[in-house]
């Protein structure tokens, strides 16, 4: 197992390595460079560009500035931003990465289990109108265009469920539609957004690690107790996080703040994946359901719970669980487009934004950690699948 | 043996319903099994073997109906009662041991917990701990180490895998047992000596037991009574050693003489022509009047009568074998 994951590591390493050199290419390909920006300013000569270009390194043959670059990037120092300067990129890229990384892991967790438990109901109670309606639903999320998408759901719940929940409850809920926060409530704050926020992020970070330590522990432990240690893992940790932050913290307010910036780039990153993920584990549960050992599980007259979710599902989840490896670079560019349309201000906003003004650095830096993410999370699912499948564990 | 009837089918009529029409895969069929006794169903692929023992648990596909007829287990009709309520008889009165026993477990578990969820369905008043000695008693008494419990199915030879599904369809203590071809899978070796065991847990048990197979030898083996199968019906019923010395339906007899004698010198081996027919369109009359030698001019006409030939003896024929 150590091993194994050992040598994903290395593997991991050398993909980064290949594709930070072909990043740099594919970047260096493209025309013009951070010194255009001066071309209008009529005190600076063309010479003068040069010169400066020249001071930049930028003159130099490419494998010189890619091994620059590359020895730079592995002792800490990413270069600095252009439109920003003098600030570090690793300052914005670590200001930054926090919001976007909440946003995937909510994102693909939520997509996962949604599209699951759908799918899963789907194959299990077939026909009807509800196989109708979802199945179009699903391919209609799986394939439209995202910002389409995105837009429709701000129309939808910014617009028309905000207005019609104010007419009728009288209740402005008042749903944000772009940025991180609400800057007029935010000035009596006692700490900054970015404090609250690693707060949160702490918080969700360890309720995933309790929810998943549970559920290894709970394979460990008398049948009797199991049910109770997972769902009570689950309640606890989020319940008591409710708790907290509703009761004790004392910045409640501001956490809601956060958390209603976050429920449309979530929601919008979250149906993107779901349609996909549901589709799959409706098809993977239906052919799960015409193995022998659903017959056995029935001949045994296991209650239909037990066959459905213990034995069916339980295996259906394995190629859906596979196939994240795929819907994760799907994730990755819808991310990168939520955060824009919303104005996120997550790594690929910042990607997004810093191409369009030739911020090399940045959107150097940018991008490769969409790929350290992108490799860490083929990581993930490669370690999960080892504990998923018994088949494949390495004795 | 006491003379108490575990199971008691009785007129069984069941019908798969397809796109091309009904399929009659079980017409009107009754027999009776006492306790510690073992019935072999003997018949050619396609005779409705497999359809049987799935209404037996009424573990049937859902275009599966049965039209008729009662299945009454320890003095109980199975027919209509709602699948909640049938699903607590099986396993812990009723269980099975399936063709395709290679992949009968759930490759994500292990052996052992599969077991334990029967167990813990049928008896919650058994302990883990005791369930769990339970599962190890019953690995040694199929041949398995008791440290089998543990692993994985994949962990499993083809032979292991079919010793530990019988003993998981011990483990709810069933009154009866239904093994469907459980050796056909396995090699001829590995047949043997699993099919030794089935007999002597068995005797041992003193349970009683339905074994589906298509070879006389092996039915030969292990039953006290034989039932003949032809396209859905049965067409002969009797003790295992009456009906191997007087077969009395045409079929049975031609089934017996193209297998070599399980006891006495190997007989010459007498292909049956023909095919069974399809069950969508079912010949009219005898069933088996297209492939049958002994035919007269009703067999295409009338369905032969179920008759009593004495000493346990029933068939199904107009003009039977000569009886001597
Ligand atoms: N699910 C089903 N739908 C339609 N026909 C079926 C189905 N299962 C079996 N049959 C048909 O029923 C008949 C009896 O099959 P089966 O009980 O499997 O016979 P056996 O076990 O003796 O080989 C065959 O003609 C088979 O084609
Ligand atoms: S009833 Fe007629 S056709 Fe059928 S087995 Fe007897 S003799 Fe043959
Ligand atoms: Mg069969």
């Amino acid at each position: 197992m150590w091993s194994y994951i050992g040598k994903r590591i290395v593997q991991m390493f050398i993909t980064l390595l290949l594709f930070q050199i072909a990043t740099y290419i594919l970047i260096d390909l493209q025309p013009g460079d951070v010194t255009d920006l001066l071309i209008g300013n009529p005190d600076i000569t063309a010479a003068e560009r040069a010169r400066i270009a020249a001071d930049l390194g930028l003159d130099g043959p490419l494998p010189s500035r890619i091994w620059t670059y590359l020895t730079n990037f592995y002792t800490g120092n990413l270069g600095v931003s252009m439109q920003q300067y003098p600030r570090p990129v690793s300052e914005i890229l670590m200001t930054r990465l926090p919001r976007t990384f909440t946003l995937f892991m909510a994102a693909t967790i939520l997509s996962f289990w949604l599209g699951y438990i759908a799918g899963k109901f789907l194959a299990w109670k077939r026909g009807g109108a509800w196989e109708y309606a979802s199945t179009i639903t699903g391919v209609t999320l799986f394939t439209i265009f995202t910002p389409l998408l995105a837009y429709i759901l701000l129309w939808l719940f910014a617009r028309q469920l905000d207005s019609w929940i104010s007419d009728t409850f009288g209740i402005d809920f008042d749903l944000p539609i772009s940025k991180f926060n609400t800057p007029s409530l935010w000035r009596r704050a006692p700490y900054d957004t970015n404090t609250v926020f690693s707060w949160m992020n702490w918080n969700f970070f360890a309720i995933v690690m309790i929810i998943l330590i549970a559920l290894i522990v709970s394979n460990y432990i008398p049948r009797r107790y199991r049910p109770a240690l997972r769902i009570g893992s689950v309640v606890l940790s989020i319940g008591g996080s409710l708790i907290w932050w509703a009761f004790i913290s004392g910045v409640g307010l501001y956490a809601w703040d956060i958390v209603k910036h976050l429920f449309l780039p979530i929601l919008t990153l979250t149906l993107i994946s779901f349609g996909g993920n549901m589709l799959l584990t409706r098809t993977s549960m239906l052919e799960t359901l015409r193995e022998d050992y659903i017959e056995t599980a029935r001949a045994k007259g296991l209650p239909e719970g037990v066959i459905r979710n213990r034995h069916a599902a339980r295996n259906a989840v394995l190629p859906v669980w596979t196939a994240l490896v795929f819907s994760l670079s799907n994730t990755i560019s819808g991310g990168i487009i939520t955060e824009t349309v919303f104005s996120w201000p997550g790594i690929g906003a910042t990607l997004v934004q810093s191409v369009s003004v030739s911020d090399f650095a940045v959107a150097m830096g940018a991008l490769t950690l969409i790929g350290i993410m992108t490799l860490i999370g083929h990581l993930i699912v490669d370690i999960g699948y080892v504990f998923l499948d018994p088949r494949i564990r390495i004795h | 043996m006491s003379t108490e009837n575990v199971i008691e089918v009785k007129n069984l009529t069941m019908e798969y319903s397809t796109r091309k029409g009904n399929v009659s895969a079980v017409d009107n069929v009754s027999f009776s099994i006492k306790r510690g006794q073992a019935l072999g169903l003997v018949g050619e692929s396609g005779c409705g073997k497999t359809s049987i023992a799935k209404s037996l648990l009424k573990l049937l596909p859902d275009n599966a109906m049965i039209q008729q007829g009662q299945i009454v287990l320890n003095g109980k009709d199975m027919v209509p009662l709602p699948e909640e309520e049938m699903r607590k008889h099986r396993w812990s009165e009723i269980s099975m041991v399936f063709q395709a026993a290679m992949n009968a477990f759930n490759p994500v578990y292990t052996v052992g917990d599969q077991i334990i969820e029967a167990i813990e369905t049928h008896l919650p008043d058994v302990s883990e701990k005791d369930a769990r000695v339970k599962i190890e008693n019953l690995f040694r008494m199929v041949g398995l180490a008791p440290e089998m419990v543990d692993r994985y199915p994949h962990e499993y030879s083809g032979g292991m895998r079919q010793r530990a599904v019988i003993a998981m369809a011990l483990s709810c203590d069933p009154d009866i047992i239904i093994a469907d071809e459980p050796t056909t899978a396995l090699d001829v070796i590995v047949q043997d000596s699993i099919l030794k065991e089935i007999t002597t847990l068995q005797d041992r048990l003193n349970m009683s037991m339905v074994y589906i197979s298509h070879d006389v030898a092996v039915i030969a083996e292990v039953s006290d009574r034989v039932g003949v199968m032809y396209a859905g019906r049965m067409v002969e019923l009797a003790d295992t050693e009456e009906i191997f010395i007087r077969p009395i339906h045409p079929y049975t007899y031609a089934l017996m003489q193209s297998f070599p004698s399980v006891t006495g010198p190997k007989r010459e081996l007498v292909a049956l022509p023909g095919e069974p027919p399809d069950l969508l369109h079912p010949p009219k009359g005898c069933r088996f009047h297209p492939r049958c030698p002994n035919r007269i001019e009703k067999c295409d006409q009338e369905q032969p009568e179920w008759k009593d030939y004495g000493d346990n003896h029933f068939c199904a024929c107009w003009n039977p074998m000569e009886i001597n």
